[in-house]
This record gives C-alpha cells, structure tokens and sequence, in this order.
C-alpha cells in the first residue's frame, strides 16, 4: 500500500470528512428542532392533527433513507425543489431524523410523572410555566441518553448521502478507489476511520451524557 | 459503483409537473416483483444474524477472556462502520482474497455480518434482564452451562428481546436498499432501472417507499401479534 | 448427650470468606449432624445466606474447608498455595447432593411448575423425558400441589411458587437440603403452608440447614440453632438454651429482645 495515494488525496478527503461533519451537525440540530416541533404539535393538538403526524412519523421511519434521498434530490424538481446535492443531503438528514427525534420527545413527554403536574396545577402556575420550569429541564436529563444514541447513529447514515452525489467522505474514498485502481486498501482504511468516528463521538456522548446529567439533575 | 442513475435533466421544466399515476400502474409489477429480493436478503441476513448472534452474544457473556474481547471487537466493528462501507468493502475484498462470488454473496454477507453484531447486542440486553437468582438455581442444582442457556436463558432473552428484534428485521429491509449500489436488482436497483427509461423519478420512487412501507407494516403488525402471544409488551 | 463425631455430614472448618475490605465471615467451625435441622439466625449483615451459599460453593470461600461426607466442597482435594477451584463438571456433580431453595424462589418462568421440576432430572441426570415427568409429579404430590403441575409460575401465588421450588430441590434426592430465607419473601398467611412443607421434611429425616427469620420454625423444628453475629458463630446450641432460658451470650440476649419487641402476638 502506497502511502503517497492519502497523500495525493488527502485534501479531497479531508474535504470529504467536512462535508460529513456539516451534514452531520446541521441534520441533527435540524432534524432536533422539527423533532421537538413534531412531539409538542402531537401533544397539544387534536385527534386530526395527531393522525396526519403520525402518518408522517410512520411514512418517514418505515421507509428507507437511501429512498428518502431520491425523492428529495431527483424527485424534487418535479414539485419545484431543485437543490444541490449538499443541501439536499442536508434536507433529507432533518427530514429522515426528524421522526426519530419526535419519537424520543414524546416518550420524553409521556413518562413524566403526572403527579408533579397535578401539584404544579393544584398550586396555580400556568401550563406554559410549568412547561418550561418544571418539565423541560427533568425531561432533558431523561431523554439525552437515546438523543445522544440516535445522534451517533446519524454519523454512520451520513455515508448513504453518497447515492446522491454529496462529496462526503465515503464519496470522495469511492472516487480516489476508482482512479488509482486499488479498492481493498482505501475502504478498509475508509471502515477503520468510521469505526475509530463511531467510537470516538460514543465516548464523548457519554462523557456529555455524565456532565449534562449532574448539572441538570437535582433529586 | 455508487448508485443514482439520475436521469440527465434534473431540472425538470414546469411541463413535467403533473404527477403521473399511469407510470406507477405501468410499472407495479417490476417493483413488486423485486421485492421477493428484498425480503430475501433481510430474511438471509436475519437468520445468519439470529445464529451467529447468540454465539457472539454468548463469547461475549461468558467465554474466556480473549473471547469476550474478540466478540467485542466483532460488535463494535459491526456497528461502528456504516453498513454501506461494509458492503463495499465485503464487495470489493472478496476477489481480492481470491473468492469470485458474485455481489448476491458479498450482499448477504455483510447483511448477514452485521446483523449478527446488532442482535448479539439486543440479546446481551434481554438477558441482562433476566434476574440472576434462574442462573443461580440452575448451577445450584447442577445443571450445566450450555444447558443453562439453550433451555433457560436464550428462549426468555428472545422472548424478551423481540420487540427489539423485530425493530432489526424492519430496519434490515429498509437497509437491504443498499444491495442496489452492488447491482442487485432488488426495489431500489428496479426502481433507478425504471427511472432511467421513463425519467419520472417522484412516481417511482414514491411507488417504492410505499412498497417498502407496505412490507414494514406488515412486518410490525406480525411482531405484535407475536408480542401478544407471547404476553409481552 | 454428644452425639458421635461420625454422625456429621457437613463439617466446616475455619471458614472465611471475603468481599474486598469488607470480612464477611471469619473462622466458623461447625458441624451439621445427618438427619439434624440446623437453623441459623441472627440480625441482618451477620453473614446467614454467605455461610449458607458457601456450603455448596455459590459464594467461593477461603480460607478454611467445607467437606460433606468427607469430600472437600469446592476445592481441588490436596492443592495449596494457590488452592485450585474445582472443575466445572466436578462441582456440578457435587451439587447434584446438594439441594438449594432460594429467597425469591427462582422458578424459570417460562416452564410450568412440572417442567421446572423436571428440568434438572432430565438435563443432570439424563433421565428419560417420561421417567423425569413421572418422578417430578411424584415430587409435586408430596409438596401438596399435584393438581396445579400445569400451572406456571405467574399463575402460582408465592407460597405455591415456593413449595414448587423445594420440590424441584428434592426431586434430585439431594442428601442436604439448605433453605436461604425460604419464607422472607412471602405474603404472611402463606408462610405456613412453606413451614408445613419444611416440617415434613424435616420428620422424614431430611439433613437441612436453615437461615430463617422465623424464630418459632427455629424454636420448634430446629434440633440446633446456630447465632450469626458480624461474620462469626456466636454459638451453635439446642434451641431450648436461647429460646427457653435466658441466653448466655448477651448478643443473642440483644438479637432476641427486639424481636420479642416486634412480635409481640
């Protein structure tokens, strides 16, 4: 294995592994505000409103991503959305995660004791109040757990982001594979770094699970 | 290899903004049709999975040392990398070390490979669930290790383990989409062949997502009723 | 009258045992007569369940020796400096001699109450399926619940899933049986029909070593009644000396008192 091959393409792959991390980030803060947005819509709306949500909870996790891409990317011109393929890497991100993330805040919202509402009522604050004092920050501590999960999970879908041309890492490997002829070397160099990725933000999402936890949590 | 035969005029003019159901009607039978491909492959790689994830699950739990080790390794691979990655690199690897299988082979493989990781973790779990004092009765009562967990401790594990269990196999047909970036001619691959000649991407792949949502319902409504049988959940 | 020295079937000597810093049991020597019931009470912490799981090595001992019928319990016989913990397979076959009934009974749920009876017939002593169900029901029977073989756990109520559980014990015929607590965990009108069960076993001539909070089973059945306190024997005598009499040593005096306090009837 020649070394001088990362060398020669060690720009275009560092590039690649930035067009992942912005995905990354951006899809999950983004996929996280339409989540959140979903869960609270779900909960304070009506029979109609809870159903047309749910089919799009449904449509979203019960189909698959690389699917999801398509529709956005080569289909979306034809209901007027052309996007590059970025942005659509980054669309199809929030719109892919996004049911997830609502999942994980509704769970968040259901299992929070009633008893503590019931005494926050039976005292005389407001429902916003009590939403924002009471629920929010208990509810934060409860749900980071599989929020940090999931999040991790969406670094290793950032490769399929690559089926639709999005220079990502993954992308950018493929490219460097075709034009020097050699494919084993560059995709187990490709696996290990995603393995070493993988490990490296589990660690750290637990070491954030552990502060945000202490700060939050007063028993 | 990488998938997405777009078709060469993505900006589609105002002309092509009428949605054609003729074109889905036309072309069902080819998408349903690939789906026997689909199912084939998450059935494969769920039973590889199945399989070789107890053992793993086990050399995690209760091996020696190196082995509880080795299967960590193994699961934190397999989990670690992208499945798409892993495809490839099975894809590519093979006739490196000499074996020209074809892709179907590579496919299943690294389906099959992977899922292993992920339901020796989902049993790792269940059986962590189980109290211990059943083991615990078991060894005062003589009985041996492997007995143990092919009698008592793998059927309560998979009891308790197939809500998650059944989560695995919806998200084994959803990423069975991958196969497509390989060549195999399951939904995905049918639905970009289609694609390309009629250049009607939002029909066919909407058609697809509902093919696939179809399966997955049916899939979660099995795993229910299975959870009902079995009076979990 | 002392009874003969030939007449013990477990003898344990200098017993130790040890979790990090913490002594959890030091220096017991005793003995357990054939055919004697042997209750061991005393507060909370005081090290009952480690003696009593260290008997069939469920909790590993060291130093000191348990041996039943002369054989040494856990231990490879004749090794020293480092000891050797026997083999899986020899300590399997050891307890096969060995019967145990659990606190929290630990049916496995997923076998009905004749299944978990027949579950170590058939995969410890290889016995015929037919052969196991026939003497599991027969064990059953002698446990008063010949009519619920079918039932599962989560249909039985404590005492029943307990009675199950010594049934399961006794249908190795096991030459000691050592109860951990049996009736601790149950509802206080089904603690009879377990000490009922226990009684008869008892009678019919069954070694077995109790640790027990119930102090009129000890009073009654018991032929001796060993008091744990931190980790030591404070004495093993007939339970007329504690019960009946004031007792010599001022710790069990102390243990005694507040349980007269609490129980006042």
């Amino acid at each position: 294995m020649e070394l001088d091959l990362f060398v020669r393409y060690g720009p275009a792959l560092l590039h690649g592994f930035g067009v992942t991390v912005l995905c990354w980030i951006a899809g999950s803060i983004g996929g996280l505000v339409l989540g959140f947005a979903i869960a609270c819509l779900y909960h304070w709306s009506g029979k109609w409103m809870r159903w047309a949500l749910q089919v799009y909870i449904d449509a979203v996790r019960g189909s698959p991503f690389m699917i999801q891409l398509f529709i956005l990317y080569y289909g979306g011109p034809y209901f007027g959305l052309t996007l590059d393929p970025v942005p659509a890497g980054i669309l199809g991100f929030i719109v892919y995660g996004s049911p997830y993330f609502a999942e994980i805040f509704r769970s968040g919202f259901q299992s929070f004791p009633k008893g503590q509402l019931e005494a926050a009522r039976s005292v005389g604050i407001n429902e916003w109040a009590i939403t924002r004092r009471i629920v929010l920050p208990q509810m934060l501590v409860s749900i980071t757990a599989p929020l940090t999960n999931f999040i991790i999970i969406l670094t290793k879908e950032t490769a399929i982001l690559s089926v639709v041309t999005v220079p990502e890492l993954l992308s950018e490997t493929q490219t460097m594979a075709a034009e020097t002829f050699t494919y084993v070397e560059p995709f187990l160099a490709l696996s290990l770094f995603y393995w070493f990725m993988v490990e490296f933000t589990s660690w750290l999402g637990k070491r954030v699970e552990a502060r945000v936890t202490r700060h939050l949590k007063r028993a | 290899m990488t998938a997405g035969s777009a078709p060469a005029n993505r900006k589609a003019g105002p002309a092509a903004m009428h949605f054609s159901f003729q074109v889905i009607f036309h072309n069902l039978p080819f998408l349903i049709d690939a789906a026997k491909w689909t199912i084939a492959i998450s059935a494969v790689g769920m039973m590889i999975g199945m399989v070789l994830g107890v053992l793993v699950c086990a050399a995690r739990i209760s091996g020696p040392a190196w082995l509880r080790w080795a299967a960590g390794l193994y699961i934190s691979f397999f989990r670690g990398v992208p499945l798409l990655v892993q495809l490839l690199l099975f894809y590519y690897m093979l006739p490196y070390v000499g074996l020209n299988l074809p892709a179907m082979v590579a496919a299943f493989t690294s389906m099959g490979m992977c899922s292993t990781a992920y339901v020796a973790e989902i049993l790792r779990g269940s059986l962590q669930a189980i109290p211990r004092g059943q083991a615990e009765a078991a060894e005062a009562l003589g009985i041996a290790p492997v007995a143990l967990w092919r009698r008592i401790l793998i059927p309560q594990a998979l009891r308790i383990g197939l809500p998650s269990l059944v989560n695995e196999l919806i998200l084994l047909v959803k990423v069975s989409s991958l196969a497509s970036v390989v060549g195999i001619g399951e939904i995905t691959r049918v639905a970009e062949n289609i694609t390309g000649e009629t250049f009607r991407p939002l029909e066919i792949y909407l058609a697809a997502a509902v093919i696939y949502l179809v399966i997955n319902a049916i899939l979660a409504q099995a795993g229910r009723a299975g959870e009902r049988r079995l009076g979990i959940g | 009258m002392a009874k003969a020295k030939a007449d013990a079937i477990i003898t344990i000597e200098g017993l130790g045992k040890r979790y990090g810093d913490f002594q959890a049991l030091t220096d017991i020597t005793m003995e357990v007569r054939r055919s004697e019931v042997v209750c061991v009470i005393g507060p909370s912490g005081s090290g009952k369940s480690t003696l009593l799981r260290c008997l069939n090595f469920l909790e590993v001992y060291d130093p000191g020796e348990v041996r039943m019928d002369g054989e040494l319990i856990g231990w490879e016989e004749g090794s020293a400096n480092p000891r050797k913990p026997l083999s899986g397979a020899k300590l399997r076959d050891q307890r096969k001699n060995i019967g145990m009934v659990f606190q929290q009974f630990n049916l496995w749920p997923h076998f009905s109450a004749l299944q978990n009876v027949a579950e170590a017939l058939i995969q410890v002593k290889k016995l015929p399926v037919k052969e196991a169900h026939a003497l599991a029901r027969a064990a059953l029977e002698k446990v008063n619940l010949g009519d619920r073989t079918d039932s599962y756990p989560s249909g039985l109520s404590g005492g029943q899933q307990q009675r199950v559980a010594i049934a399961r014990a006794i249908a190795m015929e096991p030459r000691v049986m050592l109860f951990d607590e049996p009736t601790s965990a149950l509802d206080p009108e089904l603690v009879g029909e377990v000490l009922n069960v226990m009684k008869e076993l008892a009678s019919e001539g069954m070694t077995m070593v109790v640790v027990t909070h119930e102090m009129g089973f000890a009073a009654h059945v018991a032929d001796r009644v060993a008091f744990l306190d931190e980790g030591r024997l404070v004495c093993c005598v007939p339970p007329k000396e504690i019960f009946a009499r004031e007792p010599a040593d001022s710790r069990v005096r102390a243990f005694l008192q507040t349980y007269r306090e609490r129980n006042v009837v």
